[in-house]
């Protein structure tokens, strides 16, 4: 059942390996019978995927169906949640992200994290964005490093003569690139982003999927949306999570069909799939 | 459909479907009532403020409010009485201050390990004890520092004399240890209250648990806790029962937290037990120190409202 990987990536070497770049070749995720426990609850059940370098992957499916979940497994936000427990492989660059010397902070600065509702800190905009490189000890030139990020973020012409005031007087679409800004500040490999145009309005939603495409020259990209048109917009790659329910009745997210997005729009596999994307259920 | 509607409104003749308002007594008895509840405590305070002013205006007309505040030597009911209030003032804000010193990193402490460490079990049993602590009759309090704290104090004191019977320090350190509660337990709610998405965002930056305790809840809790801070000085200064039974009954201006001191309470308490006339100057003296205890809280509440306006960080 254990892939040889683990073995060798887990336990013999971590910590070198981990500060050590990662290769660019090969995947940047495998994750191999994923299951995610809230209690006793199993919530997500048997999920196999590969993430490819430097690509969006999209991950739908109705609500309920754990993709959410499934994203907070890359990053270890689950091991906030007292009750999770996540079982089976995640492999990040062929090391186990849950072996026993990894440290989540260490993860968490490689594998960055949008969320659904724009939350800035209660900060000045130059604030929000030095506080990752801040806490992570940077020692560079603080002024520079903002600049770059809120340039980077297409946000820089926007911000530049207001970096001091707070960042809760932005928009909303202001507020979620700023967050996004935020997360690449600490230049992590990877941006996980959990619903991240669910709280704007469309002129707002295009800007961040301008913005992703943009990135994703230079990140790994992970999306988890309801939006079925921005699956088809922005991702190389769309994972379809739905809602079972096994014979003991227990309902849990399992993942149904994983392929290029461009086929699972135009040609997919999996009845399930055809119908969700179609608009029949969901 | 709204065709139908309006159609048969037209056939009754009535003003329309919906039913006609009604006054509503029971509410307006229950708008009075709640007004009332909250005029009580307005009410009391102006009420205290009316009744310290004539006495401490009289007290003032035949003492120079100069040599009130500025002189050394408080002896009002001797003979020549002098009334320098500034022994009075030094014993209260030295107990105040060894509180303080106790009590806020404790209570803060125990208010982040409470908010972000402590899982919902632990928290569950800790908060209600904590509060325990607050319901202990200060009396309890008080020879709690005068027959075990201020025992050992002089068992343990390395050098020199060590503290007296009666000192400043065993009289703070106990009331530092009474009002941890309050602090720990308003800090508490007012981190506790900070979202939760804040906690992600900052965790997902690579945070470690106490960088986000320090840098993103502390800070944007600031005004609550603030608050907390403020209302254990505020108990602090007003704190009487400890400080009359274990901080001694000579005035006393002293840096030194091993001397006996008293504050502005156990004056106000002892002057008022004994028999003093009404209207003679020592009976004046009470509210003339009282009114000065009063506008010392007073200042302090305000600078710490500014001080709050400056530095809290607003959260959606």
């Amino acid at each position: 059942m254990t892939p040889p990987s683990d073995a060798t990536g887990g336990t013999r070497i971590p910590q070198v390996a981990f500060r050590s770049a990662p290769s660019l070749a090969g995947p940047v995720f495998e994750v191999g019978s994923l299951s995610v426990f809230y209690g006793d609850h199993e919530a997500v059940r048997d999920v196999n995927m590969t993430i490819g370098h430097r690509q969006i992957t999209a991950m739908i499916g109705p609500s309920g169906c754990g993709k959410s979940t499934v994203l907070r497994c890359f990053n270890r936000m689950n091991d906030l949640v007292p009750s999770a427990r996540v079982a089976g492989k995640v492999h990040y660059h062929n090391e186990d992200l849950y072996g026993r010397d990894v440290d989540p902070i260490e993860v968490r600065r490689r594998i960055g994290m949008v969320f659904q509702k724009p939350n800035p800190f209660p900060k000045s905009i130059y604030d929000n964005i030095a506080y990752g490189p801040r806490v992570g000890g940077f020692q560079g030139n603080l002024d520079d490093l903002v600049e770059e990020t809120l340039t980077h973020a297409a946000l820089w012409d926007e911000v530049k003569d207001k970096l001091k005031t707070s960042a809760l007087a932005l928009s909303g679409g202001q507020q979620q690139r700023l967050c996004i800004a935020r997360t690449i500040a600490v230049k992590p490999e990877v941006i996980l982003m959990d619903e991240p145009c669910s709280a704007l309005d469309p002129i707002a939603t295009a800007k961040i999927e301008d913005l992703m495409t943009h990135l994703a020259r230079e990140f790994t990209i992970i999306v988890v949306t309801h939006n079925m048109q921005q699956a088809a917009r922005v991702s190389d790659r769309t994972a379809f999570f739905t809602a079972d329910v096994d014979d003991a009745g227990v309902r849990h997210g399992r993942l149904v069909e994983y392929d290029e997005t461009e086929r699972i729009f135009s040609n997919p596999s999996d009845q399930r799939t055809e119908d969700y994307i179609s608009g029949r259920f969901g | 459909m709204s065709s139908t509607l309006s159609s048969r409104r037209a056939a009754s003749g009535s003003p329309g479907f919906l039913k006609r308002s009604q006054p509503r007594y029971g509410e307006k008895v229950i708008k009075v009532l709640l007004v009332a509840a909250s005029l009580v405590s307005v009410l009391t305070t102006i009420g205290i403020v009316i009744a310290l002013i004539p006495p401490a205006g009289e007290f003032f007309s035949k003492v120079d409010f100069g040599e009130f505040l500025t002189g050394t030597n408080w002896a009002p009911l001797f003979k020549p009485a002098s009334f320098g209030v500034l022994p009075l003032v030094g014993g209260t804000l030295m107990v105040t201050l060894i509180a303080l010193l106790v009590a806020v990193p404790l209570g803060l402490g125990a208010a982040v390990y409470l908010s972000e460490y402590a899982n919902k079990r632990v928290r569950k049993i800790f908060k209600p004890l904590l509060e325990v602590l607050a319901g202990i009759p200060t009396v309890v309090y008080g020879f709690f520092a005068l027959k075990a704290i201020t025992p050992v104090l002089q068992s343990i004191w390395p050098a020199g004399d060590g503290p007296q019977i009666f000192n400043a320090l065993a009289a703070g350190f106990v009331m530092g240890i009474m009002i941890i509660p309050t602090i720990a337990s308003l800090a508490e709610d007012s981190m506790s209250a900070v979202p939760r998405a804040l906690r992600d965002g900052a965790f997902a930056l690579g945070s470690s648990r106490m960088q986000v305790s320090t840098r993103v809840v502390f800070p944007a809790a600031l005004s609550g806790i603030v608050a907390a801070v403020v209302l254990g000085i505020s108990r602090a200064l007003g704190e009487t029962m400890i400080v009359a039974i274990a901080a001694g009954g000579q005035p006393n201006l002293s840096f030194n937290p091993l001397e006996g001191m008293q504050t502005m309470t156990a004056f106000i308490a002892a002057a008022g037990i004994g028999d003093l006339p009404t209207g003679s100057t020592g009976y004046q003296t009470i509210f003339a120190v009282g009114a000065l205890l009063f506008v010392m809280t007073l200042v302090m509440n305000l600078l710490s409202i500014r001080l709050v306006r400056k530095y809290r960080e607003v959260y959606e």
